[in-house]
């Protein structure tokens, strides 16, 4: 965008330049000034880009190859990434971040799904419509304060199990389900923006294509296969996307509250490590190496979705 | 259209000099410098310390009339990321609170030794170890944090138990906890370990009882063995309580802070491990329970051999950053805020058993009255001695020796080589 509107300019000047200058020409400084007009156009931006946000990066990959405490200061080389391998905390947190990588077909086809039967116009779609968006406006903590109550071990959700004569389940305290239990809230509190989408999607769907397939015979999950999700690629892989970045990136809140990384360290994510040995552990350094292992992966999955994103774009 | 060329030149410089210039620091003036004191804690925000600033700030006034003093109260979660940013980047405070143990000896890089300046309070204040390492003192205690076990004296009346003759050894009180159990319905701890702090209290609540005093102390020195069996006995004893049921159902899920302190309040158990000062401690209860309910017991004895102390330390002090302009000033200010007047509107504000030990404290609620004179033969606390990567290690172990994913064994092995290489 930035460079077609500079281009446009320079033409634009260029016509011009005869009638101002009384028609003696184009003068080298004129010209040396028109190559460099898109240069010093963009110059604000790189600026920004480059102090803000360029610099402090090489300054932080820069820091991680120091150490900390005692060594403070003083090059170590490669030493805080080997502890990182060497921390089974900082193996769960990124397993963690495979495991909501695995998740998210579930996360992207719950809105997915509810959007199909809003758009089949279900007795009750507009209220449900409203409902399902409702979550998505409260903050990640406000949501996890109230599941803290909903799923504490003695909270109403055991209780309704116990009415029915199923065991408490310790939603948060077990290992091996706090993790489920987190993300599980996670889709809750933001299929709403997704469901959006979706809907938005079903705006463009041919109409006629549908009641084609219904004079056909086809059954709902005939009509949901073979109509609605070709008709939907696009807007199926926008949503993968986004849903992808929104697990990656802001799952903190959270976790922070709802369970502090625990039980047993079973609920890390990069971010929350991160967060640790920087404040609690007093290890800026490794911290550090963290954050430049996070930014690698979310490179490579940004540089991943971009590409699905465009190859999306083509098809069209 | 050549002149607005040129327009976008001048503005495009002028937001790119305005660009690098927010970047760059701004220095202070060396005038504003010297006559301002930063000070960064957690708890000048809170009501109940108000009383207890302005008597520091008054008392610090009558010295350097001419200096203004700031305090910034910062969130209390984020305080050492907040700190530790701060520090880096050479922006940090002059004077700032921290916690003992751990956190400040962490952290001692950047701070002044107090040594010299502090020598006259050394016989008046309580405390100092938390804040000293290798011993030179970097912090002034100005509470003080320990782990008595409070129990609810009603419950106990309830369950046919004389509430004015707590429990002396480990046998004694797990028969109690039958009693209660049968008598109140009541569990036996009130137990929260989902931030992973319940070992902590766990340990230093009840080590007392398990550790001899050679050992004790040889723990303190830094001399710990991890493969003794009376080490090993206090996490085989963490999960014995918690297997025979004597503790709240889902302690992993249960935030210590303030769930498990609500259990308490609310009568569904009969004790806690809790503090001295801030919060969970006899001044909370006593607003729940009322302050004639709250019984204070020391650690019943398991081991033969050992003796009930109270294990207590220095809970927060304020420390002098090494980079401060005029050290003699800042410290003037730590003296200021850990002096006698100022300390006694701590207690009477917030409740906090604060580091002055000439404060008299009998006029207040029962369970104080029995705090107190144990402050004298009392020991630092046995977590306190832990680095916090030590205890961030145990907290999560404590959590797998509940759910049973660890043996004892094993976490006793894992938190030796922690504490070893820390």
């Amino acid at each position: 965008m930035v460079r077609s509107a500079a281009a446009e300019r320079t033409t634009g000047a260029k016509f011009q330049r005869p009638g101002r200058h009384g028609g003696t020409g184009r003068t080298p400084r004129g010209a040396r000034a028109e190559r460099l007009a898109p240069f010093v156009l963009v110059a604000p931006a790189v600026l920004i880009i480059v102090a803000l946000r360029l610099w402090p990066l090489l300054l932080g990959v820069n820091f991680s190859f120091t150490g900390d405490g005692e060594r403070n200061g003083t090059s170590v080389g490669f030493d805080n990434y080997a502890q990182l391998l060497d921390d089974p905390l900082f193996r769960t947190a990124l397993g963690n971040v495979g495991l909501l990588v695995a998740l998210l077909p579930v996360a992207v086809a719950i809105p997915g799904l509810l959007a199909t039967f809003i758009y089949l116009r279900v007795p009750g779609h507009r209220l449900f419509r409203g409902v399902y968006f409702f979550p998505a406006v409260l903050s990640p903590v406000i949501v996890g304060a109230i599941f803290n109550l909903m799923l504490g071990f003695d909270g109403p959700l055991n209780a309704a199990l116990g009415a029915i004569g199923l065991g408490p389940i310790d939603w948060l305290g077990d290992p091996d389900v706090a993790m489920f239990t987190v993300i599980g809230v996670h889709i809750w509190a933001t299929f709403g923006m997704a469901l959006v989408v979706f809907l938005a999607g079903f705006s463009t769907l041919d109409a006629a294509l549908l009641d084609a397939a219904r004079m056909d015979g086809a059954s709902l999950r005939q009509v949901i296969w073979h109509v609605i999700i070709p008709g939907l690629s696009r807007t199926i892989q926008f949503v993968f996307v986004t849903t992808m970045i929104g697990m990656l990136t802001s799952m903190f809140g959270l976790l922070y509250v709802m369970t502090s990384g625990g039980p047993e360290g079973s609920t890390y994510l990069p971010e929350f490590y991160v967060w640790i040995q920087q404040g609690r552990m007093n290890r800026p350094a490794l911290a550090s190496a963290a954050s430049t292992v996070l930014f690698l992966i979310m490179l490579v999955v940004g540089i991943l979705q971009v590409s699905v994103l465009r190859r999306a774009g083509r098809e069209d | 259209m050549k002149q607005r060329t040129l327009w976008s030149v001048v503005l495009a410089t002028g937001l790119a000099v305005t660009g690098c210039g927010s970047a760059a620091p701004t220095q202070p003036s060396p005038g504003e410098s010297k006559s301002k004191i930063v000070v960064w804690d957690w708890k000048s925000g809170e009501p109940g310390v108000t009383s207890y600033i302005e008597k520091a700030k008054a008392d610090f006034a009558k010295k350097h009339p001419d200096v203004t003093v700031e305090f910034v109260a910062q969130p209390f979660d984020q305080y050492y990321t907040l700190l530790g940013a701060a520090t880096q980047s050479g922006k940090g405070p002059d004077v700032m609170l921290f916690n003992g143990g751990g956190q400040i000896r962490d952290r001692v890089d950047g701070l002044l030794p107090l040594d010299q300046y502090v020598a006259e309070d050394k016989q008046r204040l309580a405390g100092w170890d938390a804040f000293s390492k290798d011993g030179t003192i970097y912090a002034s205690p100005v509470t003080l944090q320990g782990h008595p076990i409070y129990f609810n004296k009603s419950i106990y009346q309830k369950a046919g138990l004389d509430p004015a003759n707590p429990p002396k050894t480990w046998d004694e009180f797990v028969s109690n906890c039958a009693a209660i159990k049968k008598a109140a319905g009541a569990k036996c701890f009130a137990l929260g370990n989902k931030e992973g702090f319940g070992i902590q209290f766990f340990m230093s609540g009840l080590g007392p009882g398990i550790l001899t005093p050679k050992e004790y102390d040889d723990w303190i020195a830094g001399k710990r063995d991890w493969t003794s069996p009376h080490v090993k006995e206090i996490f085989s004893l963490w999960k014995k309580v918690n297997d025979d049921g004597l503790n709240n159902d889902g302690a992993n899920s249960t935030a210590l802070f303030n769930d498990a302190f609500g259990l308490f309040n609310t009568g569904k158990a009969a004790s806690i491990i809790g503090l001295m000062s801030d919060i969970g401690h006899w001044k909370d209860f006593g607003e729940f329970l009322g302050a004639d309910q709250v019984g204070v017991m020391t650690a019943p004895v398991v081991t033969s051999g050992a003796t009930s102390v109270l294990p207590y330390d220095g809970g927060i002090g304020y420390g002098v950053a090494k980079s401060t302009k005029d050290p003699a000033l800042a410290t003037d200010l730590v003296r200021s805020l850990t002096s006698t007047g100022a300390l006694t509107a701590f207690y009477t504000g917030a409740g906090a058993i604060t580091s002055d030990t000439t404060i008299d404290v009998s006029q207040g609620a029962p369970a104080v009255a029995a705090i107190v004179p144990q402050i004298k033969d009392g020991k630092p606390a046995l977590h306190v001695a832990l680095s916090s990567k030590t205890l961030d290690l145990m907290g999560r172990l404590s959590q797998q020796l509940l759910s049973g994913s660890v043996s004892v064994d094993e976490a006793v092995k894992q938190l030796a080589a922690s504490d070893k290489t820390s």
